[in-house]
């Protein structure tokens, strides 16, 4: 879809339940990780990690590419960010059971946040991946803008996710 | 018909012939939409061929051995089934592929089962080896081939039927479902094994004491041969339990390996 014919409508395109998977999932996860713990911290403080990160960084990506004089409309990089959380939830979705049968069986601890840790990384690259499709940057500068950005958040989620996972298991 | 009932759709013949003689035919049954027989059909399929395939390898121990390895086998193959199929659906529609969980499902358990009915071919040369008294690692081998033969056949079948959707993403969904099939099969047999057992084991197990998980014991081998050792000693048979329970659990006399 070409950045003019990006649709006006802030929430047009944006599937509720995909929304409400994605809100979930990072609980679920949190959930499997303060199972193993035998501390409840994680429930909260994993959604928290996703949902903080994505709120301080995406003011950031639309700044960027906008400055790129590319950029979609608000309302489609809005729509976009949706889709790419709905990505995000609709893959943790699929892959919370496996998780949480690795982690119940297996004896050890690390097994448990190795575990976590793919699942929820591998749906954030998804989820970058299918936002990166979204906006479909056109020019070299566009497609570096929106990798270095995925990069610094990954980043900043993960090392949040390590220090959690540190705190509570080991 | 004098108090006919409205049944379901019924497992079909028809349809494992159709799976063994033309699975491009199957696939496109599985896009029809109509996948409750198919899974029901496959479903029945797997449990049945998995337990004659496990019956066959617990005869290499014989008694209560048949029985288990005949109940636990059809376990693993649908245990991993139901917790990887979702995978695949999740992950391609994550990537914008149009989601579909029970046409998914119905592939990954037609492919299963294709899989299995191929191990079950084999089950004779499973039966010439017990009858020949092929030695233990030999049988082990030769069940790992066999499987190695019907998991290959499996996996060409659900890229076949990917590739020729050429849905978005459907590469990194195939690779995500062999990710986590893998991860998930392989820690679900270690958890239910032994399947083979020696014919001189005195004592046969359902299932073996938890030790943790497949890739602990990854790990722990790895660890071992850099010289980096977690027991001061291999357990060796005939310690007393007490002694021996210190150090990594109870001793049984088995020393059975899966396949």
């Amino acid at each position: 879809m070409s950045v003019a014919t990006v649709p006006t409508g802030l929430t047009r395109g944006i599937d509720a339940t995909r929304l409400a998977l994605a809100a979930a999932g990072p609980i679920a996860i949190g959930g499997v990780l303060a199972l193993r713990a035998g501390d409840p911290s994680p429930l909260a403080a994993t959604p928290a990690i996703v949902f903080g990160i994505a709120a301080a960084t995406c003011p950031a990506l639309y700044i960027a590419i906008a400055a790129t004089k590319q950029a979609p409309t608000l309302a489609g990089v809005v729509r976009a960010l949706g889709t790419s959380f709905g990505a995000f939830g609709i893959a943790l979705a699929g892959l919370v059971l496996p998780a949480l049968f690795l982690s119940l069986s297996s004896t050890s601890e690390i097994t448990t946040f190795a575990v976590c840790s793919v699942v929820l990384g591998g749906a954030a690259v998804l989820a970058m991946v299918r936002l990166a499709g979204e906006l479909a940057p056109k020019t070299f500068m566009g497609g570096l803008v929106c990798f270095v950005w995925a990069a610094a958040t990954l980043g900043i989620a993960g090392r949040l996710w390590f220090d959690l996972a540190a705190e509570v298991l080991l | 018909m004098i108090g006919a009932v409205e049944a379901g759709p019924r497992v079909s013949f028809g349809t494992i012939d159709l799976l063994l003689r033309d699975r491009e035919m199957m696939v496109a049954k599985i896009k029809s939409g109509n996948v409750v027989e198919i899974l029901k059909t496959m479903t029945l399929t797997i449990a049945v061929a998995m337990a004659i395939v496990g019956a066959a390898l617990g005869s290499y121990r014989g008694g209560e051995q048949i029985l288990y390895a005949a109940i636990k086998l059809p376990l693993v193959l649908l245990g991993t089934a139901a917790l990887s199929a979702p995978a695949l659906t999740a992950i391609g529609a994550a990537l914008g592929r149009k989601s579909r969980l029970a046409s998914d499902l119905a592939l990954v358990m037609s492919a299963l089962a294709f899989g299995a009915l191929l191990v079950v071919a084999f089950t004779p040369l499973i039966m010439l080896g017990r009858a020949m008294e092929v030695s233990y690692h030999e049988m082990i081998l030769g069940t790992v081939a066999v499987f190695a033969v019907g998991g290959i056949a499996a996996l060409s079948m659900v890229i076949r039927a990917l590739a020729v959707e050429q849905g978005k993403g459907w590469r990194t969904a195939l690779c995500g479902l062999c990710l986590v099939f893998v991860m998930v099969g392989g820690q679900l047999s270690w958890a239910l094994r032994p399947y083979l057992v020696r014919p001189r084991t005195p004592e046969i197990v359902f299932v073996r004491d938890v030790e943790g998980s497949l890739f602990d014991a990854v790990i722990g081998a790895l660890r071992s041969a850099r010289g980096i050792y977690d027991r001061d000693e291999a357990p060796v048979p005939g310690l007393t339990p007490a002694f021996d329970f210190d150090l990594r659990g109870p001793v049984s006399s088995s020393d059975e390996v899966a396949p």
